[in-house]
């Protein structure tokens, strides 16, 4: 059997892309990362494997914990993570979720060509950079009191329907119609309500970023003629998730599960795995404030989309209706589910924690918003910002290989304090201009050298891997033509 | 004794030092503001901090965490951090990073896992919020930098240890 040794980790080669650390030491279960050769060498590079095999003590993990093809080092669970926990008998664990719950991409299509807006760059990215509040300290389309906040938690995009910043159809493209069900603001703190007050509807920074691309190839017509994509189509890609309440969310479980399940987290390797016993009190708080969360970061993606359609109309003086700018999907990066999977023969009630990961149920899944059931769940898989984006479908092997997932993005290579001293952000701007075509505008340059495409890895080689295995198949690629950053 | 930004894949990670508990503290705010923004002016008024929390470990992530609150919630970036540490009584001598079992583990149960036993699992009682933290931070406004944002403090890797010349600590902070 062909192996791959990671500084003292040897991994087996199942199959084409699928590698496993065999059950050892305290490990609860096998770990895999999907993932080619080239792609496996980034992988061991950092302490992903480590983080990996360290989320497989999670009590109740099922089957194996699992790394999609861009996984690299993240806090406790590794980002691009699949683990899935019995949800009578296992764990809910926030640090398995992350930090920016419900983060995410969303991708809204327009009937706009690159034609027409090739010249106009310029004015349409300053623009958009204008309309869409950014960095830190930079406001949101709504800036609110705590009563407003909870309303959003409670409703998700049901909120922003009622209040004109959603068409019905949005709430169709969207995964439990923008609203999950279980949310609960009363289990969501003071202290987290409070930083999301003026954050609903921004971007924030780092890598978070919303887009202007052009579809260059669709690989599947039939799907994406569903999808509503063809090529030379204008298309925007929006990043962000729950802003400074997702954030302080996690955080304050954290602190809850280090205080009341001491016992259990003392016998994790890593304490950024804190995790509640599934049936404690803490857990169902946690999934009811988690979800609510969700809701929040549903929201504030979709206030970003009323803007950015906003600024469509002005630059291109017609409705954003006559422009058709439609929501074609919303994914979630960073989640926690209660979900149904079939285990050795078995219906089993699992969490489901994705974090740096897409869902992808594929064609037929109950699960998949109606409009899309008989091609299966557009997955958006953002590239770096001098790189390709990917729109697939979730792919039937996903249920059997990854609890129904793919990967989420390119993945980072480089650090950010390596990436500063590589690149200056005003040059990466230039280049990106002169080369290609992309036009750039960020709140501070030093975003733009941390988040330059050199520091990501190959977006093609992930999306290949994810197709060749089935588990989200290639259905369009984009390339950028404006962004804007914080 | 000071401050190092370190490298990590996604994030940001602050390795410090300090004299004394409440300078590693300090440095620690100081590896946070620089791995937000490269220059702060001279502008902004000072705000009283307080933070409680049962370990020193936990008075370290409940700090920096605080730090990120007021930011978020006064619009005023924390810098030129200063603060005073109250250690609980017969805790002020480890040498040995011994606080990061603090108050975690009851030792009542093995069994954390069945859910019963959650209400039980932690020694609450007396030395529940007994390290306390009192200080005070110059907030400059957000909208005279421009500061990227850390999310949160993370647990991961966290170091916080007493050597022979005075103390360490390593964060990461989640970006």
């Amino acid at each position: 059997m062909a192996t791959f040794d990671a500084d003292g980790l040897t991994l087996e080669r199942i199959r084409e892309f699928v590698w496993e650390i065999p059950r050892q030491g305290e490990m609860g279960v096998p770990a895999r990362v999907l993932a080619s050769e080239a792609l496996l060498e980034q992988i061991a590079e950092d302490k992903t494997l480590e983080q990996l095999r360290n989320a497989t003590q999670l009590p109740g993990i099922t089957n194996y914990a699992v790394c999609m093809p861009d996984g690299h080092q993240g806090y406790g669970f590794p980002v691009g993570g699949v683990g899935a926990m019995d949800a009578e008998e296992g764990c809910l664990s926030p640090g398995a979720v992350g930090y920016d719950i419900n983060c995410g991409v969303r991708m809204v299509t327009t009937n706009l060509t690159y034609a027409d807006v090739r010249g106009r760059e310029e004015e349409l990215v300053d623009a958009l950079f204008e309309a869409i509040p950014s960095g830190l300290g930079g406001g949101g389309v709504v800036e609110t009191d705590v009563g407003t906040v909870e309303e959003i938690l409670a409703r998700g995009v049901d909120w922003a329907l009622e209040h004109g910043y959603a068409v019905a159809s949005d709430l169709r493209h969207c995964e439990d119609e923008g609203m999950r069900a279980g949310a609960d603001p009363s289990m969501v703190t003071q202290r987290a309500k409070e930083r999301g007050a003026t954050q609903i509807g921004s971007l924030g920074s780092g890598n978070h970023f919303l887009e202007v691309q052009r579809v260059t190839d669709v690989f599947d017509e039939t799907v994406g003629a569903a999808y509503g994509l063809s090529a030379d189509q204008i298309v925007i890609l929006i990043h962000t998730g729950s802003r400074g309440l997702g954030h302080q969310t996690c955080t304050d479980y954290l602190r809850k599960i280090e205080r009341e399940h001491g016992s259990l987290l003392a016998r994790l390797p890593d304490k950024e795995l804190a995790a509640a016993p599934a049936g404690s009190r803490l857990a169902d708080e946690y999934y009811g404030a988690m979800n609510a969360a969700i809701n929040f970061a549903w929201v504030n993606r979709q206030l970003l989309t009323h803007r950015t359609r906003e600024v469509f109309a002005d630059v291109f003086g017609r409705s954003w209706e006559t422009l058709e700018m439609d929501l074609l999907y919303d994914v979630a990066h960073n989640i926690a589910k209660r979900e149904t999977h079939t285990v050795d023969g078995e219906q089993r009630d699992l969490y489901v924690h994705r974090k740096g990961a897409t869902r992808a149920f594929p064609a037929g899944h109950p699960e998949v918003p109606r409009a899309y059931r008989e091609v299966g769940q557009p997955v958006i898989i953002p590239g770096s910002m001098g790189a390709g984006s990917y729109v697939l479908c979730g792919g039937a092997a996903s249920m059997d290989l990854t609890f129904g997932s793919t990967a989420h993005g390119a993945g980072r290579l480089m650090s950010r304090t390596q990436a500063k001293r590589d690149y200056w952000g005003e040059d990466v701007r230039d280049d990106l201009r002169e080369g290609q075509a992309i036009y750039v505008k960020a709140q501070s340059g030093a975003t733009v050298a941390e988040e330059a495409p050199g520091v990501y890895k190959d977006v093609d080689e992930v999306v290949r891997v994810s197709d060749a295995l089935g588990i989200g198949h290639r259905v369009a690629r984009t390339f950028p033509v404006c962004n804007i950053k914080g | 004794m000071g401050f190092e930004l370190r490298a990590h894949t996604a994030d940001v990670a602050v390795f410090a030092t300090g004299e004394t508990l409440e300078d590693v503290f300090a440095s620690l705010a100081d590896g946070l503001a620089a791995a937000s923004c490269d220059a702060f002016p001279a502008e902004g008024e000072r705000f009283p901090l307080a933070v409680s929390a049962e370990s020193r470990e936990a008075l370290l992530f409940d700090f920096l965490d605080e730090l990120l609150f007021q930011r978020d919630v006064r619009l005023e970036f924390p810098i030129d951090v200063q603060v005073s540490i109250t250690i609980p009584e017969g805790r002020g001598d480890g040498v040995d990073g011994s606080a990061s079992e603090d108050g975690v583990d009851g030792g009542s149960s093995e069994d954390g896992v069945d859910g019963g036993s959650s209400e039980d699992g932690v020694d609450g009682g007396a030395d529940e919020d007994a390290w306390t933290l009192e200080g005070s931070a110059r907030g400059v406004p957000l909208d005279s930098v421009d500061a990227r944002e850390v999310k949160a403090v993370t647990y991961s890797e966290m170091r916080l240890e007493e050597r022979a010349s005075g103390w360490e600590a390593y964060v990461v902070f989640d970006v």
